[in-house]
């Protein structure tokens, strides 16, 4: 059977993937810096992304309250602590972590946030293409150290996938494989 | 601390995954779950201890045998919250495992499967902090 999306489903997706293209990382590599193969250039996109998705919780902030803004919250500071883990592994490598963009250049990307529901779909979105780099990550990085920062950050990730979808009335768990089976 | 060989990583996955049918299975003969999200658990439960037992399989080891019930699960079984709790603690324990597991495992073709239950263990454990009436689903 071909697989469908929803409308929802369709909506998050699309909006996510503007985000994801408005990470950055599409530059020349530099010149100096830690070689390639030392998983730095992994990192840097996953904190490209760390940096869009801090950003898109603080939009999804403004239509959200009670419980479900105390809980964007705090997931949005975890988000914040993985930045710092994240440039600090790249730094370590002897990298130059990336930047993030402006608040408002981030906004150009973002769907219009009306209500909740769009907010949280928009997250849900987001979350799941997290918890997949994070897994992808854990594939590709070369060194056990990077490997297990990449599933520590990854299991917050599918915490607040689960949370996120809780929020949104939906069962925290979607199957028995997240993003693929053995 | 000395470096685990794939198939004691396996194993040592798949005595958690036995040790939590067997508590799901336990919760739901004594009502100690709702039904559904305790149905819901135990499935997937069973997904994935059959998923290890087929990589162990191609390892030539034979799976660990089931463990009989703890002290902790027989206590815990008194109430719907109670086992919750337990429930939680167990999950959080998995999820750990698995964490370590997937980083530490030198097969990399079980890196990101293993990830992928790690992700639904954690999904678990949200599911039951709002089983339990808990408001805050993030530590």
């Amino acid at each position: 059977m071909a697989p469908s999306l929803t409308r929802r489903e369709a909506l998050g997706g699309a909006a996510a993937a503007l985000v994801l293209a408005s990470c950055g990382g599409g530059g020349p590599p530099p010149s100096t810096g830690p070689p390639p193969g030392s998983g730095a250039a992994l990192l840097g996109s996953l904190l490209a992304l760390e940096h869009a998705v801090v950003a898109a919780y603080a939009a999804c902030e403004e239509v959200l309250s009670g419980d479900t803004l105390r809980n964007t919250r705090a997931i949005a500071e975890q988000e914040r602590a993985h930045v710092i883990k994240l440039q600090g592994l790249i730094r370590d490598l002897g990298g130059e972590p990336p930047p993030g963009r402006s608040a408002a250049e981030y906004a150009r990307t973002f769907p219009r946030l009306r209500e909740p529901g769009d907010a949280l779909a928009f997250a849900e979105d987001l979350e799941q293409r997290q918890v997949r780099a994070y897994l992808e990550a854990l594939a590709e990085l070369p060194d056990l150290g990077l490997r297990s920062a990449a599933a520590e950050i990854g299991a917050d990730e599918a915490v607040h996938l689960a949370a996120v979808r809780v929020l949104h009335g939906l069962p925290a768990a979607q199957g028995p494989f997240v993003t693929g089976a053995l | 601390m000395a470096e685990r060989s794939d198939v004691d990583l396996l194993e040592d996955l798949l005595a958690r995954e036995n040790r939590l049918l067997s508590a799901y299975e336990a919760a739901l003969r004594r009502e100690a779950i709702d039904v559904a999200l305790g149905e819901t658990l135990r499935d997937h439960e069973q997904e994935h201890a059959r998923a290890l037992e087929e990589a162990l399989r191609h390892t030539g080891r034979r799976s660990p045998r089931a463990s009989v019930p703890s002290h902790e699960l027989t206590a815990a079984l008194r109430s719907r919250a109670s086992f919750a709790r337990y429930a939680v603690d167990l999950e959080a324990k998995a999820l750990a495992s698995y964490a370590e597991a997937a980083a530490a495992i030198r097969n990399p073709r079980l890196r990101q499967p293993l990830g992928s239950i790690m992700a639904c263990e954690a999904a678990h454990e949200v599911a039951l902090r709002e089983s339990l009436g808990d408001r805050s689903l993030v530590d």
